[in-house]
């Protein structure tokens, strides 16, 4: 038996204000699949990652998980999610393993079942050597590292992960999205990223949001298969897409489309190489 | 695609009390790695033990109450410094996010934060101890009132802490929290004063209120009740009402006020 859409999001929208962060957005994630959302700064990306942990409610539309409503069940939600927050906030005083067990804990793990998890997550994310260290002293890979592996502990059907290989070399990028990939199975994952060659590296479908709205929801081979027909690669056609959706009247003609053009190419081209100098030890 | 076996399943999630409980282990440790319970408790023990050593020589009687007196505006001050950090410091760091994305209603770590404050301020209180044992020594104190007087002293506690997490839940500054909780729980302990309440009587004698603003709101007659000895229900109810109040809001805030 198929399991129903473990993330079902339906015409959600979100305002700050005057400001809109989220307006009509709709799509779903099945279990097995890994979705790549992509979008320059204020897209909309942390708003959406924050109402599907239940920290935001949605001024419209709704977004269930496991068929769980994010409002009306967030405890269920809760539950059911491993959440790695945006900038990746940490208890910095504590010692790396007392957090492991801390956020264990609170996930209703117990005894042995507890112990055998926050072995298995510091296993899986390398994070052995500095398990009696405190958070404030370790590295920024480290300190990312720590964040997925709270954000896993529980062994959660869905992870929802806000730019999780932010800070790491690529060394640690490829073995994290390695990690990612071997989590695929019976899971959604939902994480977002600046880079796209490392939301294409795994990613089975990307979600491209702008101003809000989301202007692309398609499958990698679907993409590639668009990019060979028009004769580009697969950044251009997505810098085209925002191009396109920002010169909409909704999103403020072409000054508009120069910022997100500018900020999609930059997410496109960004070689992770240059983002290695994030890592040095603390 | 996956199938209904292959999706894990996770663990239950642990009771409101339980996860209050691992908050508070939480907390208390993190007093001490962040050197507030030795900073804070030996301040606070000092200053309160001279103050009433330098008192108890003078007036040469095995009595504690002056002790209990000075209390208040000892608490008015050093507990906001406690609790200044327990939400202020969550909204700043942003660990907030994390933490309430946990399985837990709001009021797990509500209540995990203030038991440990509690528990800190409790260790603070046992720092009188040696007085306690000192009068024993030389005379014949009045036990009932001696362990009354501790009861207030508590439920003064209660008051102050929750007070101290509804100001700390309302902003991101910590400095800000302190300031603004010392001078909240300064003017409920000064409003207390019966010169103080003559005053403001005297401002508007219709109104009295002075007597009102001492006698309903001031945490102050009640506390001194049990200083002396008496364990009155108005004042338990007063402390632990008003106390669950101040409690609910701060849950409360921390549901509502998310940026």
């Amino acid at each position: 038996m198929r399991h129903p859409s473990m993330i079902r999001v339906e015409s959600l929208g979100r305002r700050y204000g005057d400001v809109t962060a989220l307006a009509g957005v709709t799509f779903q994630v099945d279990a097995g699949e890994i979705v790549g959302v992509l979008g320059p700064n204020g897209a909309g990306k942390s708003t959406l990652f924050r109402i599907l942990s239940t920290w935001l409610a949605p001024d419209a539309g709704r977004a269930r998980v496991l068929g769980f409503d994010t409002v009306d069940q967030a405890l269920e939600v809760r539950q059911r999610i491993g959440y790695l927050v945006e900038h990746n906030a940490l208890y910095e005083s504590m010692l790396v393993e007392d957090y492991l067990e801390f956020i264990g804990r609170m996930r209703g793990l117990l005894g042995s079942r507890l112990r055998d998890r926050v072995d298995h997550v510091a296993g899986v994310c390398a994070l052995e050597p500095v398990l009696r260290r405190r958070i404030q002293d370790c590295s920024k890979g480290n300190r990312q590292r720590v964040g997925v592996a709270a954000a896993i502990v529980h062994d959660p059907p869905v992870l929802i992960l806000d730019e999780p290989t932010h800070g790491l070399d690529p060394i640690q990028v490829k073995a994290f999205l390695d990690f990612v990939r071997s989590l695929r199975a019976g899971r959604a994952v939902l994480f977002s990223n600046h880079v796209l060659t490392e939301l294409s590296a795994i990613s089975d479908r990307l979600l491209v949001l702008l101003d809000g709205r989301l202007v692309a929801d398609e499958t990698l081979p679907d993409l590639r298969a668009r990019a060979a027909s028009a004769g580009v690669g697969l950044n251009d056609l997505l810098v085209r897409l925002v191009r396109e959706a920002a010169e909409t009247p909704a999103t403020g003609g072409a000054a508009g489309a120069e910022v997100a053009e500018a900020a999609v190419a930059a997410a496109a081209e960004k070689p992770a190489t240059e983002r290695a100098g994030d890592t040095r030890a603390r | 695609m996956s199938t209904v076996s292959d999706v894990p399943i996770p663990p239950e999630p642990p009771s409101t009390g339980r996860a209050a409980g691992i908050v508070v282990a939480r907390e208390l440790a993190s007093y001490f790695e962040t050197r507030i319970a030795p900073v804070y408790g030996t301040a606070f023990i000092l200053l309160a033990n001279l103050l009433f050593m330098n008192e108890f020589f003078l007036l040469g009687t095995a009595d504690m109450s002056g002790w209990f007196v000075r209390l208040p505006l000892l608490a008015a001050v050093f507990l906001p410094a406690v609790t200044m950090r327990s939400w202020a410091e969550e909204r700043r760091q942003r660990t907030l996010e994390v933490l309430l994305a946990l399985p837990v209603t709001p009021g797990a770590p509500v209540i995990g934060k203030f038991v440990a404050s509690l528990g800190l301020y409790c260790i603070f209180l046992a720092g009188s101890l040696p007085i306690v044992a000192m009068v024993a020594w030389l005379g014949r104190p009045d036990w009932g009132r001696i362990c009354a007087a501790y009861l207030g002293a508590v439920l003064l506690g209660v008051l102050f802490l929750a007070a101290g997490q509804l100001v700390s839940a309302l902003t991101a500054d910590q400095i800000v929290a302190f300031v603004v909780s010392a001078v909240l729980l300064i003017l409920l302990v000064v409003l207390g004063d019966p010169r103080v309440a003559a005053v403001l009587d005297g401002l508007a004698p219709v109104l009295a209120a002075g007597t009102f603003l001492r006698d309903v709101i001031s945490p102050i007659p009640y506390f001194e009740t049990f200083a002396q000895g008496v364990v009155a229900f108005a004042g338990l109810v007063y402390f632990l009402g008003t106390a669950a109040v101040l409690l609910a809001s701060t849950a409360l805030v921390l549901t509502l006020n998310r940026p």
